[in-house]
């Protein structure tokens, strides 16, 4: 599997360095996540970046979802730096957080946010502290998302409001709650995320630390309750697949990446009769990171990029009102740029005040670990 | 020819396949022993079985649910490839035969995740298959229920690598001696009892070899189990992936890479040992 993932650099790298950086200035941009980010880049942000800087050009790449696609950023730079290239070849890279906790600490970036007016208007905890690790300074979100229930209102009147209710509630209605485990996909691993900080008893030390191994224990013992309740559920085959099966009447309920299912609903993809819930105590939700490579070629472009990206208008036309995501920087600053409409519809089933409340981080890296394999011990065997 | 003219020639032997050997050497067999180091190298870069305790640990089910599939698969495939190649050579309605032989090689063409994507739709709970067996009175609607499990895997692999088996078989078939079926008829042999006394024994080999490429390509799918069935039991592939992408843990997926390579290594003994008694028959 070395190999693959060296093929996947070798490649990055090819399309990188093909031809078009001569003369003008080529801002090379590369993105961890769906294809919808590359689209946001290539269709959106680039042609407005390109339009207001004349000479030059926006290339975006993709490097494929969850964490493996930052983890593809993380081996390249990690390659750059280890062979003492002096100019490296990416410009900008969207990353995910555990991705930039890892590359700040191996010094693969360069702090940025105090050169960019920008900067200033960022407000969240996420800007400072990537699960546990400090970022401060190194990143800006570009976008907030969130886990939420997703449910069909014909079939449920009253969505459960916990995780305590949540579990009556399957065993008076086996089958019709569905998530996709630990290996489709992050609305699944978001869940048992959330399942552990409701029933476990170390809670919030999953947020903030400081990290034990003795809490291992404590973390299998939640599991236990999740291994019966996954008898009265269906294991959806990924985070599309749970919308898919919602739509299709198979399951009545299910997590489910909020942006997603916005984006779902607006290309006529998933009944416009699906709601959103997000139960006590929370859901895990995550930014996604703007960082720029401590080595990179067009360092100054990037901050110009950057700064743009950031912009409130930026923010309010593309993230919010085009691709249905959380802003990234503090709301107030974006809320100004949309029609009252515009705003609403991100906000229609989950309020802010419900977003500030249950709305919560990935736990550290190491409890995150902890409680996937936790998962694979316990429930799965 | 003299000593001298057969080193000449030897040498260039060697230098025409150096650089095919040269590709295998550096994108084969390298990684693989890489794979095979980093398995067993512990943290602080000593010896240890911990990744493959590990890998047993928390994936034997898998890997049971694994062999079990493929093994199934195979036979299935085995199966279907008697039943088609042996029609195309013994049918006698030659616009059915041609149909057939239209048909039957389209799954060829289409990628394996394609063909997942294919079934996720088809074989759902309110999928196109169950709505044509409601819409027919074959089943009740609360009967009806969802074939993405170990079934839809199996289903996936039979679809996609039966034609490619058949496609051998078939060939095989065609170029045995005519007169051996046209005898058998003559005596008054059924056409199942020519496919499996006169055609069958003839092709064992060709099937053999078929099957067990399928064997060995089905053992390393990963888009298909990640589309219909990521969810535990599932294919070590499935692990594999899931080792690296979430937990950027490559020991234990070379660990599980390996427990996967044992096993396709024993497809490949069959093999190797059908290719020697072929060689020592000719």
């Amino acid at each position: 599997m070395q190999f693959r993932a060296i093929f996947a650099v070798g490649a990055l790298a090819a399309a990188l360095a093909a031809p078009g950086s001569v003369g003008a200035q080529t801002l090379n941009v590369v993105t961890a996540g769906d294809q919808n980010m590359v689209d946001y880049v290539n269709n959106y942000l680039g042609p407005k970046f390109e339009a207001m800087n004349p000479g030059v050009k926006v290339r975006a790449v993709g490097t494929g979802p969850g964490d493996a696609g930052s983890q593809k950023i993380y081996e390249k730079l990690s390659a750059q730096q280890k062979a003492n290239v002096l100019a490296w070849d990416t410009d900008v890279a969207v990353v995910h957080q555990r991705g930039a906790a890892t590359m700040v600490n191996e010094k693969l970036l360069m702090p940025y946010r105090n050169d960019v007016a920008a900067g200033k208007l960022v407000s969240r905890d996420t800007a400072k502290n990537a699960l546990g690790a400090n970022v401060d300074g190194y990143v800006l979100p570009m976008f907030h998302s969130q886990i939420a229930f997703a449910y069909n209102p014909d079939l449920v009147k009253n969505p459960p409001k916990s995780f305590a209710e949540l579990t009556e509630w399957v065993k008076k209605n086996p089958k019709q709650f569905g998530y996709n485990g630990v290996k489709g996909g992050m609305s699944g691993v978001g869940f048992v995320m959330g399942w552990v900080n409701a029933y476990s008893t170390v809670g919030d030390k999953l947020e903030k630390g400081p990290y034990a191994a003795s809490d291992r224990a404590a973390i299998d013992k939640s599991l236990v309750g999740l291994k019966d309740f996954n008898q009265y559920v269906v294991m959806t085959p990924g985070n599309a697949g749970t919308l898919d099966m919602l739509n299709r009447g198979e399951i009545a309920m299910g997590p489910v990446w909020v942006d997603m299912f916005y984006t779902w609903q607006a290309e006529g993809k998933l009944s416009p009769k699906v709601k959103l819930a997000l139960p006590s105590p929370g859901l895990p939700g995550q930014p996604m990171y703007y960082v720029i490579p401590a080595k990179a070629a067009n360092a100054a472009l990037a901050k110009k990029f950057i700064d743009f990206a950031e912009s409130p208008e930026v923010q309010a036309d593309g993230i919010v009102k085009q691709f249905n995501w959380y802003p990234g920087i503090d709301p107030q600053f974006v809320q100004a740029k949309l029609t009252p409409a515009d705003w609403n519809k991100l906000f229609t089933d989950i309020s802010p005040a419900d977003l500030a409340k249950n709305g919560r981080p990935f736990p550290l890296s190491d409890y995150f670990t902890d409680i996937v394999e936790g998962y694979e011990r316990v429930v799965l065997k | 020819m003299t000593d001298a003219k057969t080193a000449t020639a030897s040498w260039r032997a060697y230098a025409l396949v150096a650089p095919a050997l040269a590709v295998i050497v550096a994108f084969f067999v390298l990684p693989l022993m890489l794979s095979a180091v980093l398995a067993f190298r512990a943290r602080d870069g000593g010896f240890t079985f911990e990744h493959f305790a590990k890998a047993w640990d928390l994936y034997q089910t898998d890997l049971a649910f694994t062999i079990g599939i493929v093994l199934l698969s195979t036979v299935l495939i085995g199966v279907v490839a008697i039943a088609i190649a042996g029609y195309l050579t013994l049918g006698e309605n030659p616009r059915a035969v041609a149909i057939l032989r239209w048909l039957y090689r389209w799954p060829l063409f289409i990628p394996f995740i394609v063909t997942g994507q294919i079934m996720r739709t088809f074989l759902a709970k309110n999928g196109m298959l169950n709505h044509v067996l409601i819409g027919s009175g074959l089943i009740e609607p609360l009967s009806a229920q969802s074939l993405l499990d170990w079934r839809g895997i199996v289903v996936a692999f039979v679809w996609k690598q039966a034609p490619f088996v058949t496609l051998l078989v078939a060939g095989a078939m065609a170029s045995l001696e005519p007169q051996h079926i046209e005898a058998a008829r003559n005596l008054g042999a059924r056409r199942l009892r020519v496919l499996f006394d006169i055609v069958l024994p003839q092709v064992r080999g060709t099937l053999l070899v078929g099957l067990v490429l399928s064997f060995v390509t089905m053992l390393s799918v990963l888009s298909v189990p990640m589309m219909i069935n990521p969810n535990s039991p599932t294919m070590i592939t499935v692990d594999v992936a899931y080792r690296i992408s979430t937990l950027s843990d490559y020991a234990v997926a070379n660990a599980l890479c390996l427990m996967s390579l044992i096993v396709a290594a024993t497809g490949a003994w069959f093999y190797l040992r059908h290719a020697a008694s072929e060689r020592s028959q000719a």
